[in-house]
């Protein structure tokens, strides 16, 4: 049951990732790269998300009807986002204002509803918690990974600090640009397949 | 006249994928083979036909500052339009539902190859996302709504069959392993996508 | 029990949407009031920005008790004007009466909407240096964008701008807010109301010289375009007051 486990967390941060093997949650990842800061709250918003509405939906998973699963699911992940933006607007106010910019993108990330969909439905609420926690954070990795290069190649700053600008570099506008960000990833991938022979496709 | 030139807009300048990066998921993954893309990009059409001009009512009519005006006099300042995201998202979902339902009854085959990614159109930014552009752009009907809808469903079809063509015919190319499949198609949609910026800033 | 019989899946969804708007409705009502504090502050704390009293951040780490008396100790007067700028009402300054993001969207359609010129009653924040703090609303990429220009007393040299939105794209978009060097590019610029555009945001740069415009954001085509609309169909309906 112990090895399980493991799998269950480590399995998503690399080997099954869900950007780079599963294919899922790319539009926010092309929308929030631009700088560090904004892919870190990203991030740490999503791994909430995942894992809490992975959970919830792993409790009621039984009373579902299998018809409607889709709205239900929609609504309890837009719950728990509405609710969590609600409480950090009246109890910390310059968070949410952070936040709110991600909401849309949270509630629509396909991460949180495909691991419902595939996992949380299928398994007990404390594996669900944890498989939600380690796909968000898989995601953030890779978010964080490319938000590096775009930050760096694009204005020269890392976090808003100069490093490269520092040096005397002209900023490479399209790095900022969204089709960089597709790059970015597509080199991503050829890195991690050259790495994990068994995920490469023939 | 007006209705065309906004087709022709949403399909080529404001395409929901070149130029929004919209729907990316479903879009990379089920551009393999242009059978399957075909058959996704006509539900992504079909959905987006049904479900903006919905949306469209019930902003109009339910609730955008003021709408309520119709059922009383007093209901005139009543501001629903904080909703506006949980109930687009509602319709959308539902509307999904029952393009599963049909396509499984009468498709299966096509359903079978969809598998997961039809749920997800209710995920689909594509598709949220023509009925949060609508908020801010002011149609004058619902005609004018449908006409955006149409266009941008067609933008999005023409988007992920191009991709599947081209990744049929990648197929003979002698691309490096680690670099096959996912790796290469990100690399080709972020070059279209720079083609695609060619079109920006044309005003029609 | 049988959770796909039709009767089953009626009654769980009405069940599960009911309970999930009463958890909201109960939620919203417990938390309104201090949202709406808090909410008020931060309007307060982009004006005084606008209004180079302080830089943003510097208001942000102030509590919102500090905020609301510094704006009543040196606000001189706040007041709305109608369509042919002249004062058509007054905002109660001890009781920090100001316009929520709410109330420029509600006057935002007032000013688009040509059948309702009568009823326009637009803000102006005068403060005791000399410098009015308009507001601007408008829709950007995803949703509005709104902010605060203030005039110095000859009320056409802009003495700052504070610009803020609910969900353009973090550095592109979010460079209206975030990114001070795109707002200083107001300090010191004019309006015209004589000329094709009375505040220009030019894509690709403003021309060398020109007093009325500043650069776009680079990969933000449309907030910067959605920015340029707000400030300009804003301006047009201050113009009574400010083009003199």
């Amino acid at each position: 049951m112990d090895a399980k486990l493991k799998e269950t967390i480590l399995n998503p941060i690399f080997k099954g990732n869900p950007i780079t093997v599963l294919v899922l949650g790319i539009c926010s990842a092309l929308a929030v790269t631009v700088e560090m800061k904004g892919a870190c709250v990203m991030a740490l918003s999503v791994i909430a998300v995942t894992g809490l509405s992975s959970l919830v939906c792993s409790l009621i998973r039984k009373t579902i009807p299998n018809r409607v699963r889709i709205i239900i699911q929609l609504v309890v992940v837009a719950l728990m986002v509405i609710l969590v933006d609600q409480f950090l607007k009246a109890f910390a106010y310059s968070v949410a204002k952070q936040l709110s910019v991600y909401i849309g993108l949270i509630i629509t990330n396909c991460i949180v509803m495909g691991r419902i969909e595939a996992y949380a439905l299928m398994n007990k609420p404390i594996p669900s918690l944890l498989d939600g926690l380690a796909n968000g954070a898989g995601y953030g990795i890779i978010l964080i990974i490319v938000a590096f290069f775009r930050e760096l190649l694009g204005s020269g700053t890392l976090f808003g600090y100069p490093v490269l600008s520092a040096l005397g570099y002209v900023n490479n506008g399209l790095a900022i640009l969204p089709p960089m960000a597709l790059i970015i990833l597509g080199c991503i991938i050829w890195a991690q397949r050259a790495i994990q022979k068994d995920l490469q496709e023939k | 006249m007006e209705s065309i030139s906004l087709i022709v807009k949403s399909i080529f300048v404001d395409n929901m994928v070149f130029s929004y990066f919209l729907g990316m998921c479903s879009y990379l993954a089920v551009s393999k083979n242009v059978k399957t893309a075909n058959g996704l990009g006509v539900a992504v059409i079909f959905v987006l036909l049904v479900t903006l001009p919905i949306n469209y009512l019930l902003y109009e009519n339910v609730l955008k500052p003021g709408a309520l005006a119709w059922v009383s006099e007093s209901m005139a300042s009543v501001d629903l339009s904080f909703l506006s995201f949980i109930v687009f998202i509602a319709t959308i979902a539902a509307i999904t539902q029952i393009v599963e339902m049909v396509v499984e009854k009468f498709a299966p085959a096509l359903y079978s190859s969809l598998g997961i990614y039809l749920p997800l159109i209710a995920v689909n930014c594509a598709i949220l996302g023509g009925s949060l552009f609508m908020q801010n752009k002011d149609f004058v009907n619902v005609g004018e709504a449908g006409a955006y809808a149409f266009g941008s469903g067609i933008g999005w079809w023409m988007a992920i069959v191009a991709l599947a063509a081209i990744r049929e015919k990648m197929a003979y190319a002698n691309v490096p392993a680690p670099l096959k499949g996912l790796g290469i198609t990100f690399i080709t949609v972020g070059l279209m996508g720079m083609a695609f910026m060619a079109f920006m800033g044309i005003s029609l | 029990m049988n959770t796909n019989s039709n009767t089953y899946t009626v009654i769980y969804t009405t069940v599960v949407c009911v309970l999930v708007a009463a958890i909201l409705a109960f939620v919203s009502q417990l938390l309104g009031p201090m949202q709406q504090a808090n909410e008020k502050a931060e309007t307060i704390r982009q004006i005084l920005a606008a209004a180079q009293f302080a830089e943003k951040s510097e208001w942000d780490s102030k509590s919102n008790d500090e905020v609301l008396t510094f704006y009543k100790e040196n606000v001189e007067k706040a007041y709305t004007i109608g369509q042919d700028g002249q004062e058509n009402g007054t905002l109660d300054i001890a009781n920090v009466e100001i316009y929520k993001t709410s109330d420029l969207k509600a006057e935002n359609y007032n000013i688009k909407d040509e059948s309702k010129a009568s009823e326009i009653a637009l803000p102006v924040y005068r403060f005791k240096n000399g410098i009015s703090v308009i507001p601007i609303y408008g829709a950007g990429l995803w949703g509005a964008v709104w902010g605060y220009i203030a005039f110095e007393a000859n009320l056409n040299t802009i003495a700052g701008a504070y610009f803020d939105h609910d969900s353009e794209t973090p550095g592109l978009g979010g460079k209206i807010k975030d990114d001070p060097a795109f707002r200083a590019q107001f300090n010191g610029k004019n309006i015209d109301y004589a000329a094709e555009s009375i505040f220009a945001i030019v894509k690709g740069g403003a021309p060398e010289g020109q007093c009325n415009a500043i650069d776009a954001i680079t990969g933000a085509t449309i907030t910067s375009a959605g920015l340029n609309d707000a400030i300009n169909t804003w301006l047009e309906a201050y113009k009574n007051m400010l083009n003199r």
